[in-house]
Order: C-alpha cells, then sequence, then structure tokens
C-alpha cells in the first residue's frame, strides 16, 4: 500500500481554473478515471479524472479554489502502486513545483513536507525584520519570524546601534567631568570597571531585546531560531539547535541584512584584529588602538576607545573623515579628535598586518603614521550585504554580484510574492531606513496599495561632537551646479552652546534658490542627530525657509539653531550681524 | 581653421517633449549632410533629425530616453570645409537667441531644458534593477523634479493610483493638498478618463494566455514601431467609434479610359485611379460638410479645408501621410505629389508634419484585390473610404447588359456623426461622380 499525489493534469495551459463541484469525499473508493472533481476554466468544464485507482485518503481541494497544472488534488492510498516513498510515487511524469509555487496564490502551498507553514515569513529579526513582522502581524496576517540568532534585535539592537550608544554615554561622561574642571567643577580621574561597563551595555540591550520577544508574543509572531535558506519559491530550510525543518509560506520577506567587510589578507584569526561586533565587546582598553576607516563606525569607536584611555589612530582612504559628509561638517570633530590626541592620516591604506606577540605589527602606504605596532586594529572599512548566503537563486531570486538583492518601490524582488528589505537591498546600511521599508513590504503583502514615497533619509555619526545631515549636500550641489542657497548659523552665537561650552557646531541649511524650499542640511555639535529631524520633517513637507523662520523655536535650545539658520538665509537674523552684500 | 556647431531639433510638427528612441552616431564620427543623426519617436511617427551640415561629432547633448522639443541641442558638431577664422566661442557662430547675452549664459539657457526633462524620466517601475530601489540625490528631491506634496498626500496619491505629477496643486506655490487629489481622482472618473490615461474604461475579460509553443515550433518577432503605435490608434478607434459600413460600386469606366490617355500624355507621372477618387472625394465633401468634420465633446468642428490622408503600406506598417488642398490642385499634381509622399514614406523619411491636419482618408487595396471591406476610421476625423479591386461586371443599362469596369468602394462612417441616409447619399454621389467625371466641375 502507498500514497499518491492525484494532480490536476495538462488542462491546456489555464492557470488558477476554479473548482465548480467536488465528485468525491475521503474514504470513497474509487476506480481509475473516475471523475474527482469539475474545473471550469473561461472555455470550458472539465472533468479531472482518477490516474489511478484506491481509497482516497486526503482532499486537498475546496470548492471554488483555484487549480493549475500540478497541484495536488487528493491523496490515494492505493493497492497497486509499487513505488515506496510517499513523495516520489508522483502520477503525473513532469514536476509540478516551480509552476505553482511562483504565483502567490495559496494555492500548492500546503507542501506535506513543511514542518511549519505561515502566511509570511520574514527571514532575520532585525530593526527591518521584526518591523515587519510585527506589522504584518497586526494586519491579521499568520507570520513566521525566522532569525539565526536567539536573542531577536539583529545587528542594530545587539552589536550596533544600541550597545555603541550605551557606552558612547559613558564617553560622553568620562570627557564632561574631564572638561568639568574649565568651569570650576573638578572630578578626580575617572576609574573605569569594564566588568560593569559591559553588563550595563549588556543590561541596555537586554531591556530592548526581551522587549521584543514580549511583544512578538503578543502578537502571535512566532519565532524559529535558526538559519534559514530557501530551497524553493515558497520554502525554507531552516538549520535549528535540533536539527532541519521546513518551513512552507505564501509570502516572503527577506530581512537578512549585512555583515561588517572582513578585509582579505588580515591576520582575523588573531582576537586582537577586530570588526565593529568584536569592538562592542569591550574586551579591554587597549593601550593602543588603530582603527582602519574613518567613517561613522570607526569613528564613533575611536570615539569610545579614546575616552576609556586608549590612545587612537585613524587612518581613512578618502581625503576627508566621513565620506559623504560636506567638509565643514567634519572639521569641527577633525579638530577635536585631534586636541584629544587621535591620530588622524587620510588617503592612507593599511597595506600589510601581521599578528606578532608584541603587537599587530601594520604596513602602511600613503600619509603613514609613524607607529606600525598596535595592541589592537578595528576595521570598519564597511559592510557586505548578505544577499549572496540565502540560496536565494532556488526561490528565483536574483541577487547581484556583491550580495544586494534589486527590489522595486514596494521592495518586491523579481518574484512578485517575495520581498526583500533593509541592508540587503541598498545603501545606506541604516536602521531607520531598513525599519521603514520592513513597514512598507508588510503593508504591500497584505494587500495595501504602498509604495515608497519618502524623498530623503538622514545620516547621524554618533561621535563627539555629532554630525548629522540629510539631503542634498553642498558637496552635491556644487558637482551638480545646482542653484542652492545656504544658511549657516555658528553654534558661536547661541547661547546654549556657550553655557555647555560647546561653540564648535554649526547648523546650515541648504534650499533650492528658485523656490526657497529646503532640500538639506547638515548639523554639526552636540545633540546634532536629535536636532536633524526637523530638518527632515521640513524637506518633506515641502517648507520654504519662511516656514522654518516664521516658526517659533524654544529659547534657549540648541535646536534654536535651525530656526536661525533659516533666518540667516532669508537675511531676517538678529542674532548675528551680517553685513549687507555691496 | 574649423568651428563647432550646434545642431538643434527642427520643426517636429509642435511636438513638444518627443523622446529620443536612437542615438545614430557617437563623439567622433563623421558626419555627412543629412544623415541621421538621432531618431524620434512622436505619438505619429518615427523621424530622423538630419545633419543640417557635415563635420565631426564633438558632443553628445542628448541621450536614449530624453524628451527634447524643437530648438533644443542635439549635439555639437565641428563643421568640416568652415573658413570662418574667428576662434569665438561656437555658440556665437549659431543663431544664439539672443546675441546680447554673454555666450556662457546663453548656452546654459540652451541646455537647461534639455537636462531638466531628462531628470524627470521616471525609473520604469516594476522592474527591478536598481539597489537602492530609490535614489535618493538631489535628482529625485530638487523641487523642480518632484511633486509638491507632503508625504502623507503621497502615500493618499498612491493608494488611489494617482500619479501626482499630472495632480495641479490649489496650494501656495502649487502644493498639492489631499483635496487636491481627491479632485482630481473626481474629475477623472467623470470625464472618464483613467488616471493612467488610458481610454475608455471599458471593462474586458483578460486577454487568452496560449502557451503556442506547446502545439508546435513558433517564433516571436518584436513589433515594428510603427505596427505597435498604429495598432493603439486602430484599437481605440475601432473600440470608440460605432463604425457603420456603406458598401457601394463605382462605374469607371470612362474614367479609366481617360486616366490611360492622360497616362499616355504624361509620361514623367504615374496617373493612378487614387487622384481621381481624391477629387472625387473632395467634392463630395463640399456637398455634405458633415462628413469634413470631427467631433470634440458636444460640438461638431467643420472644416472648411480639404487635406486628404492616403493610407500607404510601408515594410514597417501603415502610414498615412496627408495630401494638402486636394481642392486647389490639379490631377497631375495630385498625382506627382502622391508619388513624393508615397516614396517619402517607404523610405522612413515622412516627418509629423507630413501626417497632419487630415479631414478624410482613403484606404486603397485595388492595387491588390479584393470586393470590401471595412477600414477602421481614423480618428478624429469621421469618415474613410476604403477601395477594393476593380473588375468588368455585365451591367444592365436598361435593354441589355454591357461590359462595364466597377470599382467597390467602402465607406466607413462615424455614426455619432453622420446617419445611413447621409452616408448612403455620400457614397452614391461619390459613384455618379466617378462614372462621369463632369459631375466633379458642377
Amino acid at each position: 500500500m502507498s500514497s499518491i499525489e492525484l494532480k490536476v493534469p495538462d488542462i491546456g495551459g489555464s492557470t488558477k481554473v476554479p473548482v465548480i463541484e467536488i465528485l468525491v469525499k475521503v474514504g470513497d473508493e474509487i476506480k481509475k478515471d473516475q471523475g474527482l472533481i469539475t474545473l471550469e476554466s473561461d472555455k470550458a468544464t472539465m472533468e479531472v479524472p482518477a490516474s489511478a485507482a484506491g481509497t482516497v485518503k486526503e482532499l486537498r481541494v475546496k470548492l471554488g479554489d483555484e487549480m493549475s497544472e500540478g497541484d495536488v488534488i487528493a491523496i490515494l492510498e492505493s493497492g497497486e502502486a509499487t513505488v515506496e516513498k510517499p513523495a516520489a510515487a508522483v502520477v503525473e511524469n513532469k514536476t509540478p513545483a516551480p509552476v505553482v509555487a511562483v504565483s502567490a496564490t495559496p494555492v500548492g502551498l500546503a507542501k506535506d513536507n513543511s514542518d511549519i507553514t505561515c502566511q509570511i515569513v520574514v527571514l532575520g529579526a532585525g530593526p527591518g525584520g521584526y518591523t515587519a513582522a510585527f506589522r504584518a502581524a497586526d494586519l491579521g496576517m499568520d507570520v513566521v519570524l525566522v532569525e539565526r540568532y536567539a536573542q531577536l534585535g539583529g545587528v542594530c539592537l545587539n552589536v550596533g546601534c544600541i550597545p555603541s550608544k550605551a557606552l558612547l554615554h559613558a564617553a560622553e561622561v568620562i570627557e564632561e567631568a574631564k572638561h568639568a574642571a574649565d568651569y570650576g567643577v573638578s572630578f578626580s580621574e575617572a576609574k573605569i570597571d569594564l566588568a560593569k561597563l559591559r553588563t550595563h551595555k549588556e543590561k541596555v540591550v537586554g531591556t530592548l531585546v526581551s522587549g521584543l520577544t514580549g511583544m512578538a508574543k503578543q502578537r502571535k509572531v512566532r519565532t524559529v531560531t535558526g538559519i534559514g535558506k530557501f530551497i524553493s519559491p515558497n520554502q525554507l530550510e531552516i538549520e535549528t539547535a535540533t536539527g532541519k525543518q521546513i518551513l512552507g509560506f505564501k509570502q516572503c520577506i527577506i530581512a537578512a541584512g549585512s555583515q561588517p567587510v572582513k578585509l582579505p589578507g588580515f591576520p582575523w584569526e588573531d582576537p586582537r584584529v577586530m570588526d565593529s561586533t568584536d569592538a562592542l565587546m569591550l574586551h579591554d582598553i587597549p593601550k593602543s588602538l588603530l582603527v582602519i576607516g574613518g567613517g561613522i563606525i570607526g569613528l564613533e569607536m575611536a570615539t569610545v576607545y579614546r575616552s576609556l584611555g586608549s590612545e587612537v589612530t585613524v587612518v581613512e582612504l578618502a581625503e576627508q573623515l566621513m565620506p559623504g559628509a560636506d567638509k565643514d561638517l567634519v572639521k569641527p570633530l577633525a579638530d577635536r579628535l585631534k586636541k584629544a590626541s587621535v591620530a588622524i592620516h587620510l588617503k592612507t591604506r593599511a597595506a600589510k598586518v601581521e599578528a606578532k606577540k608584541d603587537g599587530i605589527h601594520v604596513g602602511f602606504e600613503g600619509a603613514a603614521p609613524e607607529k606600525t605596532i598596535y595592541d589592537r586594529v578595528l576595521v570598519a572599512v564597511g559592510r557586505a550585504p548578505n544577499g549572496g548566503k540565502l540560496n536565494a537563486q532556488l526561490a528565483g531570486v536574483s541577487v547581484t554580484e556583491r550580495g544586494f538583492i534589486p527590489v522595486d518601490r514596494q521592495m518586491r524582488t523579481n518574484v512578485p510574492h517575495i520581498f526583500a528589505i533593509g541592508d540587503l537591498v541598498g545603501n545606506p546600511m541604516l536602521a531607520h531606513k531598513s525599519t521603514h521599508e520592513g513597514k512598507l513590504a508588510a503593508e504591500v503583502a497584505s494587500g495595501e496599495k504602498r509604495e515608497w514615497v519618502a524623498r530623503v533619509i538622514p545620516s547621524v555619526a554618533y561621535t563627539d561632537p555629532e554630525i548629522a545631515w540629510v539631503g542634498v549636500t553642498e558637496t552635491e550641489a556644487k558637482e551638480k551646479n545646482l542653484q542652492i542657497g545656504v544658511g549657516k548659523f555658528p553654534w558661536a552665537a547661541s547661547g546654549r552652546a556657550i553655557g555647555i561650552g560647546r561653540t564648535e557646531g554649526f547648523t546650515k541649511l541648504i534650499f533650492d534658490e528658485a523656490t526657497h524650499r529646503i532640500i538639506g542640511g547638515g548639523i554639526v555639535g552636540v545633540n546634532a542627530g536629535d536636532l536633524i529631524s526637523e530638518v527632515v520633517l521640513a524637506i518633506e513637507m515641502g517648507c520654504e525657509a519662511g516656514d522654518i523662520g516664521h516658526s517659533i523655536h524654544p529659547h534657549p535650545t540648541l535646536g534654536e539653531s535651525i530656526g536661525m539658520a533659516a533666518e540667516v538665509y532669508e537675511g531676517t537674523i538678529t542674532d548675528l550681524y551680517i553685513p549687507k552684500k555691496k | 581653421m574649423s568651428v563647432l556647431k550646434e545642431v538643434k531639433v527642427p520643426d517636429i510638427g509642435g511636438h513638444k517633449n518627443v523622446p529620443v528612441i536612437e542615438v545614430l552616431v557617437k563623439v567622433g564620427d563623421t558626419v555627412k549632410k543629412d544623415q541621421g543623426l538621432i531618431t524620434l519617436e512622436s505619438d505619429k511617427a518615427t523621424m530622423e533629425v538630419p545633419a543640417p551640415f557635415a563635420g565631426i561629432v564633438r558632443e553628445l547633448k542628448v541621450k536614449l530616453g530624453d524628451e527634447i522639443s524643437e530648438g533644443d541641442i542635439a549635439l555639437v558638431i565641428e563643421a568640416a570645409d568652415e573658413t570662418v577664422s574667428s576662434t569665438k566661442p561656437a555658440v556665437q557662430e549659431v543663431a544664439a537667441p539672443k546675441k546680447a547675452d554673454p555666450p556662457a549664459a546663453s548656452e546654459e539657457k540652451i541646455v537647461a531644458p534639455v537636462a531638466v526633462v531628462s531628470i524627470s524620466t521616471p525609473v520604469p517601475a516594476g522592474n527591478p534593477v536598481r539597489t537602492p530601489p530609490v535614489s535618493f540625490d538631489a535628482d529625485a528631491l530638487m523641487p523642480a523634479n518632484v511633486p509638491y506634496a507632503s508625504p502623507a498626500v503621497r502615500v493618499f496619491a498612491r493608494e488611489l493610483g494617482v500619479d501626482l505629477a499630472k495632480v495641479k496643486g490649489s496650494e501656495r506655490g502649487g502644493r498639492i493638498s489631499k483635496a487636491d487629489v481627491q479632485q482630481f481622482v473626481k474629475a477623472a472618473l467623470v470625464s472618464g478618463v483613467a488616471s493612467s490615461g488610458g481610454g475608455s474604461g471599458l471593462n474586458l475579460i483578460p486577454w487568452p494566455q496560449v502557451d503556442f509553443a506547446k502545439y508546435g515550433a513558433i517564433e516571436s518577432l518584436p513589433l515594428s514601431r510603427i505596427k505597435k503605435i498604429s495598432g493603439a490608434n486602430l484599437a481605440r478607434n475601432w473600440a470608440m467609434i460605432p463604425h457603420v459600413t456603406q458598401n457601394d460600386e463605382a462605374d469607371i469606366t470612362e474614367m479609366d479610359l481617360f486616366r490611360k490617355k492622360l497616362a499616355e500624355e504624361h509620361k514623367d507621372v504615374k496617373v493612378t485611379p487614387l487622384v481621381f477618387m481624391m477629387k472625387a472625394v473632395v467634392a463630395a465633401l463640399k456637398k455634405y460638410p458633415n462628413f469634413n468634420a470631427s467631433l470634440e465633446g458636444d460640438n461638431l468642428i467643420l472644416k472648411k479645408y480639404f487635406h486628404i490622408g492616403i493610407a500607404v503600406d510601408t515594410p514597417d506598417g501603415l502610414v498615412v501621410p496627408v495630401i494638402r488642398d486636394v481642392d486647389k490642385k490639379g490631377l497631375l499634381e495630385l498625382a506627382q505629389e502622391l508619388a513624393v509622399i508615397s516614396a517619402k514614406a517607404r523610405d522612413k523619411k515622412l516627418g509629423p508634419n507630413d501626417m497632419q491636419g487630415g479631414c478624410f482618408s482613403i484606404s486603397s487595396l485595388g492595387g491588390i484585390g479584393g470586393t470590401g471591406f471595412t477600414p477602421i476610421i481614423n480618428a478624429p476625423e469621421v469618415a474613410i473610404l476604403g477601395v477594393s479591386k476593380s473588375q468588368i461586371k455585365p451591367v444592365w443599362n436598361g435593354s441589355e447588359f454591357t461590359p462595364r469596369l466597377m470599382l467597390p468602394l467602402s465607406l466607413s462612417y462615424d455614426h455619432r456623426v453622420i446617419d445611413g441616409a447621409a452616408a448612403a447619399r455620400f457614397a452614391s454621389f461619390l459613384t455618379q461622380s466617378l462614372a462621369d467625371l463632369r459631375q466633379l466641375l458642377l
């Protein structure tokens, strides 16, 4: 005795043909060629005959289902079949899966070999992934969230934004205390209990992660811990601690993120050579630290380790720190780092890195630092998307050579029922971009008519001072010969900035000359990352300079500087004296 | 010393923002006078922009997909055979818009429109090729390039499938409000025009999907551009115009004798039956002005001129060049003009001007065969004459059957404008005129 799947035969190429009649029921003894169901295409009605005799064990269709060639109608227990394996005992010789599976319809989903089935699976539980999962659940979908690590939250929560900010806060306090002596408040030298600092960081992360886990439960989002890879357009294979599981889905959101670029030829096996994840572990406070890469991540970690007492050297390949930001925004940070005796070497490459007993030996090209031996080296030269690690080709999803997954404005990949979001759909790799995309993908998947409408994504470096920018930069405007006007307000004229002793900052707004509408902005200074939000809102709303200048900003705040910068552009500022041109 | 000259887009029949579908030269190419430089595709035709002089291409100012209008600079050619000794910048050598402008400024002025238009070329939707899917650079942000609407309004418009670029904002500075989007949808519903700019809201069932390869060997050939364009026009006209076809026969025995005589006397021109039909049609149009008309909303526009479109079969598909002022031209002149324009059509040299302004079209299959067919009206015209193959037939003249050369005519008309009796009268006037050409003199 063995089971046979009775499938829909060639029905003239019609797909999704509705079932208008079911002629058998479970338990029926049927003969070969006996009618099973009646289908009605736009051309004709047709009876689907049984391709073998036996007892109907299971019916896989119901009235109104839409069927295509190869879909399973019923499972038959047959005395005649000689094949042992049920799955292989397929009567039709054609391989039915691909046709059916690519369509996003429910049919063909109920693959008997799936251990778990769901309406939508989200692959990756970073900020984009959990947002997508939660939004999908809130929209009434049955969601499974697959995450390789036991904790939800991905890079951002566990080894990125959140722990780094916890450490940066410590750094800030240390610096504040140091400078308090300037206004007559002296503290003794900071004593650092590294274990306690680590615990604090982990507590911060833990609070958020447990919050996520709780919210997943409340929303009835099932989570599966393991590494998921595609095995078909409707199935993932998940390698869990307890073995492999097959998950069948109707729709999928790929949110598998990115990971730090590991430069080849570096002695990665040596723990003293770190990526950003390692650096956040805070194993020790190295006496000397080389940071390779003067971007946001490199400079944030440089700030942390410098405050904790390391002697920090930064090498950057480009001709400015934080490529992408306007040069003037970066200068106050570069000055401050220099003052804190962080050595910065631009247009410099770490060409050769060797791990020796006395330290990591580094050979440089370009404006090489004198020091060539470091206790630790942090490599922060960017992140690489994980698109290439998912066997996406088995689902028919195209992946670029670099590992990005191309999507449209609705976050759909080339396979319409599979979406992708976050770092692996393209730069910038930012959590707040990913969450926005995750929400969008979930809404589209649930049938809402949505697409990407945001025009700008802010970037923030949580260095000391912070640097934040959004929209058109002066550099881009110059390159493209755009007709712009700039309103720049130096914090030296801000009472608040003077009060906290941080006058190195400034706020600048960039306007379209033709319409006076704001198209960009950059802020450097304390809390720049918080201040930039107003600029983002203004750009999205299409504010004119006058809209910003004539909105009352509270005094004395750093936020005021945004209103003032608009007034500088308009020529109505009174907190500065700007001699009239001619 | 040779001189840089700008090549501008010539008169393209008043069309604006015509996309460049082909760039035929590249920088460094030596081009001859009249050699094709770029190909433009208007909604009516494709046309080549020829080089106005010979020289070497120094700079291309357009790229594939750019939309350009008359006067835009297409490219810069270093003219050969120029003997101008001046080394002044190129712009001054060409007819710059204003002499007073300094060269740099005027150059910018001319170049700008091209650049701006190219920016607004949308990213092809549903065709995911780029990572990230959305551009975050200035091109996607500058007020000139994006609709003036807040994120919530953008989301709302997407939900309703409204292209914000088509919505006029009622708020300060043209800012689009939610109410503007609602108003746009309402207006679109009332006028029956879908927001996608499509057509008529025919609620059709989907086109049958057939896997032809299942039944035997097949080959898939892309449609020519003309086929695609004319196909869309024909489908719209067929779906929107209530066609009725009136069939009749004209006795052209005498006409043909006259034509043969004319042909013998004027060997340099090919006198075809078509020119006679054009004259006869004009006479009929004069007598029945409703046929020389277009429907515009609730008004009938009557035309006081007589331009006749002639359907010409080309290897790439059907085109309809227009012969102007047929009423003012003699048979020989028309024959000559017809020969020229047919040759132009077959050589793909027809410009949009050659295809505009028609009042009535004639589609002749007389050289091939057939006894009748249903020609599709060339909107916004209201009637079209189909001509099939003439045959000698026995005709009863009252006392006996005589052999007469009979020409089958099929007149399709827009029943919204013309009723059956009028069509019958028009057709029979036409046959009478052709039977007795003297009628045309009346």
